[in-house]
């Protein structure tokens, strides 16, 4: 699970343009919207994205997002249990 | 209207009221360099595409000091640079298209951003158009509108250009209605 958080993390920081942040500027349990790291909508259409793309993840209910998207940890956890690559 | 204060950014010299201003990048590098420089606590320039990276850090460098009412920004190619960016996500076989990008594909995008950073609530507007010197007659009008002029002392106005990674070209004035 810790290497998929670390994995996670840098892909992240990518996917976002994060230039000035590494993996380990981002706590795993802090909110990633709001407070924490501060994502907007745009944001969440892009890990949204990251999930289809480097795990094969496709969202269907987006009432499901509010959980998911949580934290870097809730991320990797619903990974773990739903990816398909 | 009297010209105040003067920016010009190419992808290798940077001149501020007529005077260079060192940089040691080139390209877009060399705009990371200058938010780095002048800018430094807004991370959603890193968001940004070139265009309104461009524009944004331009405005920055030239707004230190002024407020102005109003955002007048013109170029020829609109976000073409961007568009193929965005086009580049769902070509060959794949079909992601990048959100971040999306949003970009509009040139009046570096004017909302340069007014949301520096809280401008007057006129913001975006021309394409052939050449710089096309825009000069559209300013005019703008600040000498009756319905406008009461309120509009100060504009933030000119070229934002850029076609392809590392070539661009800007050259932005603040411009007194008096």
């Amino acid at each position: 699970m810790e290497q998929l958080i670390e994995q996670l993390k840098s892909q992240i920081i990518e996917a976002l343009n994060f230039e000035d942040m590494t993996p380990a500027d981002i706590d795993a349990d802090a909110p990633l919207f709001g407070e924490g790291l501060g994502l907007d909508s745009i944001d969440a259409l892009e890990l949204i994205m990251l999930l289809d793309r480097e795990y094969g993840i496709k969202l269907s209910d987006p009432k499901s997002g509010k959980a998911i998207f949580q934290s870097v940890r809730t991320m990797a956890e619903y990974i773990q249990s739903n990816r398909t690559k | 209207m009297r010209v105040t204060h003067q920016i010009e950014i190419s992808p290798t010299s940077v001149v501020l009221d007529g005077q260079t201003i060192v940089v040691e990048a080139v390209g877009d590098a060399m705009l990371v360099e200058l938010y780095r420089r002048y800018v430094c606590d807004y991370p959603k320039f890193f968001k940004m595409d070139t265009l309104s990276r461009l524009g944004f850090v331009a405005a920055e460098i030239l707004l230190k000091e002024t407020k102005v009412d109003a955002v007048i920004l013109a170029n020829r190619s609109a976000s073409i640079k961007n568009d193929n960016d965005y086009l580049a996500t769902i070509s060959e076989g794949r079909y992601y298209p990048s959100p971040a990008l999306f949003v970009y594909t509009l040139p009046n995008i570096v004017t909302g951003e340069i007014a949301i950073r520096r809280h401008v609530q007057g006129e913001t507007s975006f021309y394409v158009l052939d050449k710089p010197d096309d825009l000069d007659p559209i300013i005019r009008a703008t600040m000498s509108n009756d319905l406008q002029s009461s309120n509009l002392q100060t504009v933030l106005a000119g070229w934002v250009e850029c076609s392809e990674p590392n070539r661009f070209n800007a050259k932005l004035q603040i411009i007194w209605n008096n």
